[in-house]
């Protein structure tokens, strides 16, 4: 089985069970079974977020208090459910947070634009809305710090790299967020607004996973 | 007779200068040279046993990783290592090689550095990681990924698989890619296609800029998007592609003879987008920016 027929028949693995040759190729293949990790989490992520996509405002204003006063990155253990596929390396402990900071991050961010199936297709409830725009902005600027104080402590040299791509990629993400609420039915701006959030993605993975020593 | 190339007349005293400095550089190579034969590169070499479809993962902190065919189902990773602040972990399981350069206490990046020259079946599925590159793959049939912070990659003569790249400074170069699927992700390094075509080509960068220089296969989706980076696309006049270009705030330049679209859903800025097919249209072709310029043109 080559990795494009298996990605073909992805979003049924994600939900259901693996057939013996399916298994055989996340056996062999760490870029696959990788993707199908990653996308397992974004689904159970997503998931909890649908089962309260309209709850009364003062859920969500009581969760983001919540997450603002326990430091929603500053969690003792890691849930199951938000286990990262292990790599062959392991990470120092303090990386832990990245993806889950940036699946978070992505994930409220697609979910505040209708990106995903699962969002019904609703553009933003107000529930939403109060975890988006500049609220949103301001926890990935405290992820964002984090991060660079992780890059500082394990890669000092990488440090200004990593803050230039991570401003780069932030205009990037607020020129999108621009053309989408300029025409919310473009549906180019909108994908823009994703490729936009998997650049910011792909920053924090390079920083947690092998590219720092 | 006359001396072919006279030397200048000294002035007193400076040719005693002269030769001491002379004297003093030779002695300064001579101790660099002993002080590296003190920090020994240590060469390495390891062999594998494989059979077809193989996965090989080479993960190196720091230093080049070049990945060419071998004969038979051999897999072949020959590591020079700089010094003992380095070795190398390799692990074989069944059909799949692990090579990881292990980083001892007070290791940097020269002291850490490994060379990694590595053979593998053409078929094999081939995973390379390093923070400084640069990455190379050539001649192979298997999946090529590629992942590093500043790694420059280059990936020459494959065919008929998947090719997935993500840096986020180093330049990427793909070369006689063919029937590939390529999935590229640079955050600020510029990438470059030539003679890249298969079922899908998709480049994302941010600020690196994307050139493609090729005839855009026939029935392939190519997708080329970045925020502030140009996009140079080059193609011959015969090429078969419905295209679709936009720059939201940049500059567009066409001067391939597109057929208009009669059908639009809506109307086009002419100094930011444009659309339009050649010949049968077999491929479709996205070009995408925010501030960047797209230009399109034949070659």
């Amino acid at each position: 089985m080559t990795c494009y027929e298996f990605q073909q028949e992805l979003p049924e693995l994600v939900d259901g069970g693996r057939t013996a040759e399916q298994e055989s190729h996340l056996n062999s293949c760490r870029s696959c079974s990788e993707l199908l990790a990653d996308l397992t989490v974004i689904s159970e992520l997503a998931s909890s977020l649908q089962a309260s996509e309209d709850p009364n405002p003062r859920v969500w204003n009581s969760i983001e208090a919540a997450l603002r006063k326990e430091g929603l990155i500053r969690q003792p253990q890691r849930e199951p459910g938000l286990a990262l596929v292990s790599r062959s390396r392991p990470r120092p402990l303090a990386f832990w947070w990245a993806p889950v900071a940036a699946t978070l991050l992505i994930v409220a961010g697609l979910l505040f634009y209708g990106q995903l199936p699962f969002s019904r297709g609703s553009r933003s409830t107000p529930a939403q809305a109060s975890l988006s725009g500049p609220k949103l902005a301001s926890f990935a600027d405290k992820d964002d710090q984090q991060m660079l104080e992780v890059v500082q402590a394990h890669a000092p040299g990488m440090r200004a790299a990593y803050a230039n791509n991570l401003r780069a990629v932030n205009a990037y993400i607020q020129d999108a967020e621009e053309s989408v609420q300029q025409d919310p039915n473009d549906e180019d701006a909108r994908e823009t607004l994703v490729t936009a959030y998997e650049q910011k993605a792909v920053v924090y993975e390079m920083a947690m996973d092998r590219s720092l020593p | 007779m006359k001396a072919l190339n006279p030397r200048p007349a000294r002035e007193p005293g400076k040719g005693l200068f002269m030769q001491s400095k002379l004297r003093a550089a030779a002695l300064l190579a001579v101790v660099v040279t002993l002080g590296t034969a003190g920090t020994a590169q240590v060469r390495k070499e390891y062999r594998y046993t494989v059979q077809s479809h193989a996965s090989i993962t080479v993960t190196n902190d720091y230093g080049p990783i070049s990945v060419t065919p071998a004969q038979g189902f051999t897999v072949i990773v020959r590591a020079t290592l700089a010094s003992n602040k380095v070795e190398v972990d390799q692990d074989q399981h069944g059909n799949r090689v692990d090579i990881v350069s292990h980083l001892l206490a007070g290791a940097d990046a020269d002291s850490g550095r490994v060379e990694y020259e590595v053979q593998v079946p053409s078929d094999a599925s081939v995973s390379l990681h390093s923070t400084s590159g640069p990455l190379r793959a050539e001649k192979l049939n298997g999946d090529v990924t590629m992942e590093g912070a500043n790694a420059a990659m280059e990936v020459h003569d494959i065919s008929n698989a998947h090719v997935h790249l993500k840096t986020l400074n180093g330049p990427v170069t793909l070369t006689n890619i063919r029937q590939g699927h390529v999935e590229i992700t640079s955050v600020s390094g510029d990438v470059s296609l030539s003679g890249v075509s298969g079922p899908l080509v998709q480049v994302n960068s941010t600020s690196g800029k994307i050139h493609y220089d090729g005839d855009f296969g026939y029935s392939g989706d190519y997708l080329l998007t970045s925020h502030t980076g140009d996009i140079d696309a080059i193609a011959p006049s015969d090429a078969s592609i419905d295209v679709s270009a936009h720059s939201v705030k940049g500059a567009v330049e066409n001067d391939f003879p597109l057929e208009p679209k009669t059908h639009l859903l809506a109307p086009i800025d002419k100094a930011r987008a444009f659309v339009g097919t050649a010949g049968k249209a077999a491929s479709k072709v996205v070009l995408h920016t925010i501030s960047g310029k797209i230009r399109l043109k034949t070659r």
